[in-house]
């Protein structure tokens, strides 16, 4: 399994998948054209990870800027995946909402997609931005 | 036929317009064009929150072009590289509006007006139950966003989505929206 690395353009964000750290972050912005053709990597490398990922924490850092309504579709998708490992094999994953304080939408965002899940840990982590 | 484009720069400020166009549009364009529309809102003093919401509308309403509009370039391809319409962003009694057109096919119009008409009369709350049911009903499939785009908008408005559609021939129909900030 290969490390993950991609970095960010002014409409995709810096993904980094460390499997060893048992790390992934997606940080910047995300309104590409096709969200399905930039996440495809991710998820496949994501369901090879997930099967080999034992009692260590998986931790999920998500820290957009701004994202369309397609990324929040992919979002969801990520989200119950990772929902699903926790639920049937109690796995332990902590997912990581990073926001702009002053950003509320940013933060209802967040509520809403804690809203639609079962047992992920998910935490609302506002960031105070210079 | 407008033989001086100042008269083109009048009507657009008569209307608050500070940012139009209209042809072509890409992906590549639209991230330029919204980097510079971020700058100038910074110019502009407006606050942190209103710049997001603004470009939020205008990549949305952008995108919808880029995946909806009927005409496009090369015309009659299937796989065409470029959809037309046309978009602007303006600034009118103390509100940001941005504001898009693009050309739809007849048969759509119905689906569309009936959409769009659904979310006028939807409070906040109900939007975002709508936002939430059509977010997971639609998560596993290959879909552009289609649907989600016009709910995200009405969520972002602070005025309900007003559009307009125009039948041009026996086959297209010209369809605008307007969200205010």
């Amino acid at each position: 399994m290969e490390n993950l690395n991609i970095k960010a353009t002014k409409h995709t964000p810096e993904v980094t998948f460390d499997v060893d750290k048992h790390f992934l972050e997606l940080k910047g912005e995300c309104y590409p054209e096709n969200i399905t053709n930039f996440t495809i990597p991710i998820f496949k490398l994501l369901k090879v990870y997930l099967q080999h990922l034992e009692k260590q924490t998986f931790t999920v850092n998500v820290e957009f800027i701004y994202f369309n309504s397609s990324s929040s579709k992919m979002l969801l998708d990520l989200f119950d995946i990772l929902d699903k490992e926790v639920v049937n094999y109690k796995k332990n994953i902590v997912v990581n909402w990073i926001y702009n304080v002053e950003d509320e939408d940013a933060e209802e965002y967040g509520e809403e997609f804690e809203e639609e899940l079962e047992s992920l840990t998910f935490n609302l982590v506002s960031k105070k931005y210079l | 036929m407008l033989s001086n484009l100042h008269e083109l720069k009048i009507m657009l400020n008569q209307q608050g317009l500070f940012f139009c166009f209209g042809g072509p549009i890409s992906q590549e364009l639209m991230v330029g064009i919204g980097d510079t529309l971020r700058n100038k809102m910074k110019f502009d003093d407006a606050d942190s929150k209103t710049i997001v919401k603004v470009f939020s509308m205008f990549v949305e309403q952008s995108q919808n072009i880029i995946h909806y509009s009927a005409e496009k370039t090369p015309p009659g391809s299937e796989k065409a590289e470029l959809s037309n319409g046309i978009i602007g962003v303006g600034y009118d009694n103390d509100y940001y509006y941005v504001s898009c057109g693009n050309m739809i096919h007849n048969e759509a119009v119905d689906s569309i007006c009936e959409q769009l008409t659904r979310l006028q009369v939807m409070d906040r709350d109900e939007l975002k139950r709508y936002y939430k049911e059509r977010r997971r009903k639609d998560s596993h499939k290959d879909s552009k966003g289609a649907g989600l785009g016009f709910i995200e908008l009405a969520r972002k408005s602070v005025k309900p989505i007003e559009f307009n559609v125009q039948k041009v021939d026996e086959n297209f129909s010209f369809f605008s929206l307007k969200t205010t900030i």
